[in-house]
């Protein structure tokens, strides 16, 4: 996969028509193939573009920052970006007329390794959902997965998970690196930091790291739409996309297989109310 | 620091013999901000609330914990005791320790015992970070909105304007009226329902705090009590009310012949009509999907005759407002379409008509001149067969729940064939007989030993046809025999429906409605006329079947509601409401769509101190907002807070057990 010329040729006609004012995309490092978001204001700037199948983050997260708020912007989707996309808009974050989208029809991007990211191997969704202008071969229809790793989780008993998860977010050092790369934590200020909320002070204890990340994966359920910024934002490398699968997987499910972001306006289970939702927890 | 009085209540035995009440006030004792404890026989009675007076004053208490029965009870009372006492009546927690303790637990007292400690410790930890709270007034708009122009919309309009209080009614067909209109006499007293009725709607037309809007819907309701804003569709009815005198020349002279509503099909009305003789307003409309003006651009002969010039042929809908401050609801009935009975022969057979048509036939003003017939022949019935309970009380075919008041229907139909057709006969199958009412008894009583009517306790289970009769077949439970009734004509006693509309109306409204359609009212026995939106009521069949006395009494119950509603300029209202930090909020907007009452909507703040960009936020309308605290729930961001609930309270009763 790579659309490096698509993107390069769509940008220059951008800016050329002067329709966006600044384009969000992918660079590479300098110094190894791995590549970082860069946001470009000029012509001059496109030979840094380019997009393959190194081209990880999700850079809807980039539509929060000042660099690009309230101007008109250019910017690549894959699949899953697509639909976080979908919620910010949704969600009243940004306005779909200020934005310029090239869906890309993703083929599955790599890991440092060369291989293919494993949630990308299971992905439901890989072509954009919302677009102004399409890249690649768009894929047919394609079934849920739940990947091994959080089927094995979800066999464990209640306790088993509680203590699971308590001993692997002990290395959490409460960065809020994954909250700041997440695409969809977007709040004025985020109920981890405000001063009332006592359960997630406490420096980086233990139980302060496992409340924070708790709370942190509620507000995502339902949302998420499994991207994994997170967890390449995470200096510890955290397994946070277990929480955020785990939560997936329960809500498509009980939720009349809900995935988020799919259908623009639609604002994830926890948040309308439907006759089919289950209603087996009230006596 | 805080200084919190405990009050634990025995309620006679109702608490005191499934809760160790003296233990209770112990293991509060034990609590640090608690300055004061104690039980007492009945915390309610006035001397127990005089013990709450005292020791405000004497222990100078800072909040109040009373233990006793749900809040729903005597939260009011207590609060009315804090402010007597000179203390704000929001600083009282209620701690349930009746229903949620002593009922629930009666088989084991320890336990019961020291769950009800554990409730008055969350309690008193919530008390601690009570606020100091103060009614809200919110502004009234003094009128009234009635949906509706039967005899309940009409009865609850007539009461509130002769309190002076102006009604906008609103009737969706040309002419006020609704059912009671078709009806010939009514049970038990058998006096002519339009002889009681139409004084009724003359009074509507002539009240100088009346506006009828007939011809009309209500489309969009927005705002809260005391101030709502409704929006109403005149359809268009191509006559000119202001200058047509209602002399009838258009409709006699009209070429174009539609089946009648009002006569349930058996005749024919004209194409500008009015409903019947007594409508009002007087004025006719034009039934645009039949004048053939309005269709083919052809005709126009009322035009031609109306001596005024009332008829417009380009007249638009057109949409008004009204503001309002109170919405009564009074859509009526419909009734429900036999056709599923098809072992009856329901639609094969011309001679099976509904009980409506049957009323609409020997009415003095029906189409056949107040006589009975068949419609397949035109003959005069001699054995007429009713049959009750088609649709009610069937789950298979219908709904589950009893009419109510076709027992008592088909009785008046036994005696109004006897009057019309002296050498008829009547056989009832019934179900039971329901008559629970004043003189309804009687009425059945009378009318068997008058008309001398068979009754058949039993199922009918099939109709067929012999030559011109219909012969039913049903089970007499009595004897246990299988019986067969030559009949002539057979009457079913369709059940009542509620309108198919009604889940649209409630949605408008922000109203609730049940599986069947009816609106629902805010509580069966104690709130039977409220819903669950602050100044909407209902009146009437919309809520669940009912006779004319419970609907009337029920549409003047709408009145003295909607009078005590406008009893001040102002309403007052408790300030258990939420608030949104906009520093915090992020404008997602989830708590408006969670919102069940409308009550958030989104305003424009300056991003930073003295910035020109923008952002959204939520604003909650303080008159609309009932404290529900849903919008809290889905807050990510924790930018909405509930007086009386906020999370600084809810994580103090939390972390106290």
């Amino acid at each position: 996969m790579d659309y490096t010329k698509q993107i390069r040729e769509i940008a220059t006609k951008l800016f050329t028509e002067e329709k966006i004012d600044v384009f969000v995309g992918y660079r590479t490092t300098g110094f190894d193939e791995n590549q970082v978001p860069v946001i470009i204001t000029g012509l001059e700037e496109i030979p840094k573009l380019i997009f393959n199948d190194k081209s990880v983050f999700n850079l809807t997260n980039y539509l929060k920052q000042e660099h690009t708020r309230n101007k008109r912007v250019g910017l690549i989707v894959k699949g899953c970006d697509s639909r976080s996309l979908n919620l910010l808009l949704t969600e009243n974050q940004v306005k779909r007329e200020k934005l310029f989208v090239i869906g890309i029809a993703c083929e599955g991007v790599c890991d440092d390794e060369g291989n293919k990211m494993q949630h990308c191997t299971e992905c439901m969704f890989p072509d954009a959902v919302v677009f102004d202008e399409m890249v690649g071969t768009t894929h047919d229809a394609r079934l849920y997965q739940v990947n091994a790793d959080v089927r094995e989780l979800a066999s464990k008993s209640l306790v088993e998970r509680r203590e699971y998860f308590e001993t692997v977010f002990e290395s959490c050092i409460r960065c809020n690196a994954c909250r700041h790369s997440c695409p969809l934590c977007y709040c004025a200020k985020c109920v981890i930091d405000q001063e009332t909320s006592t359960l997630y002070h406490g420096a980086n204890t233990t139980s302060s790291a496992f409340h924070a990340l708790m709370t942190w994966s509620l507000h995502l359920a339902g949302r998420c739409v499994d991207c994994r910024n997170c967890e390449s934002a995470c200096p510890m490398n955290l397994p946070l996309h277990l929480l955020h699968k785990q939560n997936e997987s329960v809500i498509y499910e009980n939720f009349q297989e809900h995935m988020a972001g799919v259908v623009e306006g639609d604002r994830g289970a926890f948040y309308k109310y439907s006759m089919k939702d289950p209603d087996d927890f009230i006596m | 620091m805080a200084r919190v009085g405990v009050f634990v209540c025995f309620c006679g035995a109702n608490i005191a013999d499934y809760v160790d009440v003296p233990m209770v006030v112990e293991e509060t004792k034990k609590i640090r901000e608690v300055k004061f404890a104690i039980e007492y026989k009945y915390m309610c009675s006035d001397p127990g609330q005089q013990l709450i007076r005292e020791a405000i004053v004497q222990h100078r208490l800072t909040s109040i914990v009373v233990a006793a029965c749900s809040p729903r009870m005597h939260e009011k009372t207590f609060r009315k005791a804090l402010s007597d006492a000179g203390m704000n009546p929001y600083l009282l927690e209620v701690a349930n320790i009746r229903e949620h303790s002593s009922w629930v637990h009666q088989k084991d007292k320890k336990a019961a015992t020291e769950k009800a400690a554990d409730l008055v410790r969350m309690a008193v930890a919530k008390s601690i970070a009570n606020e100091q709270l103060f009614e809200i007034s919110v502004p009234v708009t003094k009128r009234a909105l009635v949906i509706g122009g039967g005899i309940a919309g009409i009865q609850a309009a007539l009461d509130i304007a002769d309190a002076r209080i102006p009604v906008v009614l609103v009737e969706k067909s040309p002419s006020i009226g609704g059912k009671m209109a078709q009806l010939d006499e009514t049970f038990p007293t058998l006096d002519c329902s339009q002889c009681i009725l139409t004084p009724k709607m003359v009074d509507v037309a002539s009240h100088p705090y009346i506006e009828l809007i007939p011809y009309s819907e209500v489309i969009e309701l927005e705002g809260f009590v005391g101030n709502y804003k409704a929006r109403i569709k005149k359809k268009a009815s191509y006559v000119n009310f202001a200058t047509c005198t209602g002399c009838g020349a258009c409709w006699q002279k009209c070429p174009v012949k539609v089946p009648n509503e009002y006569n349930m099909g058996i005749d024919k009305r004209k194409a500008i009509y009015t409903p019947f003789p007594q409508a009002v307003p007087n004025k006719p409309v034009i039934d645009a999907a039949y004048c053939t003006m309005l269709l083919k651009g052809k005709c126009g002969i009322c035009a031609k005759v109306c001596q005024v010039g009332a008829i417009d042929f380009k007249m638009q809908e057109e949409i008004i407002e009204r503001e309002i401050g109170a919405v009564v609801v009074a859509t009526g009935y419909d009734l429900w379409d036999p056709k599923p009975y098809e072992e009856y022969g329901v639609g094969r057979f011309k001679d099976i008509i509904t009980s409506l048509e049957f009323e609409r036939m020997v009415s003095a003003n029906g189409p056949t001149n107040g006589l009975p017939v068949r419609p397949s022949d035109g003959k005069i019935p001699k054995n007429v067969v009713f049959i009750k309970c088609i649709g009610s009380r069937d789950e298979a075919k219908g709904i589950e729940y009893c009419s109510k008041i076709c027992c008592m229907y088909t009785t008046k139909h036994t005696i109004l064939l006897h009057h019309k057709v002296h050498d008829s006969h009547a056989y009832v199958f019934y179900m039971d007989i329901r008559a629970a009412g004043k003189g309804y008894e009687e009425f059945v009583k009378k009318a068997q030993v008058d008309t001398a009517a068979t009754y058949l306790r039993g199922r009918v289970s099939k109709i067929y046809k012999k030559e011109d009769k219909l012969i039913v077949r049903g089970e007499d439970s009595q004897i246990g025999q299988v019986v067969e009734v030559v009949a002539d004509l057979v009457v079913l006693a369709t059940a009542v429906i509620p309108p198919k509309d009604n889940p649209e109306l409630a949605r408008m409204l922000g109203i609730s409605y049940d599986k069947y359609g009816y609106l629902s009212e805010a509580h069966p026995k104690l709130r039977p006329v409220e819903t669950a939106k602050a100044g909407i009521f209902l009146a009437g069949c919309t809520q669940a079947p009912k006779d004319i006395p419970d609907t009337v009494a029920q549409a003047s119950a709408c009145a003295a509601k909607v009078c005590g509603l406008f009893a001040g300029d102002t309403m007052k209202k408790d300030p258990m409401i939420s608030t949104v930090n906009t520093e915090f909020c992020s404008g997602c907007q989830n708590c408006v769509q969670v919102c069940p009452y409308g009550a958030i909507v989104t305003e424009e703040v300056p991003m930073g101190h003295g910035s020109k960009e923008m952002r959204t936020v939520a604003r909650i309308n303080e008159g609309v907002c009932q404290g529900c605290g849903s919008c809290v729930a889905v807050c990510r961001s924790m930018a909405i807070s509930l007086a009386g609930f906020t999370d600084h309270q809810i994580i103090n009763e939390i972390v106290s057990i």
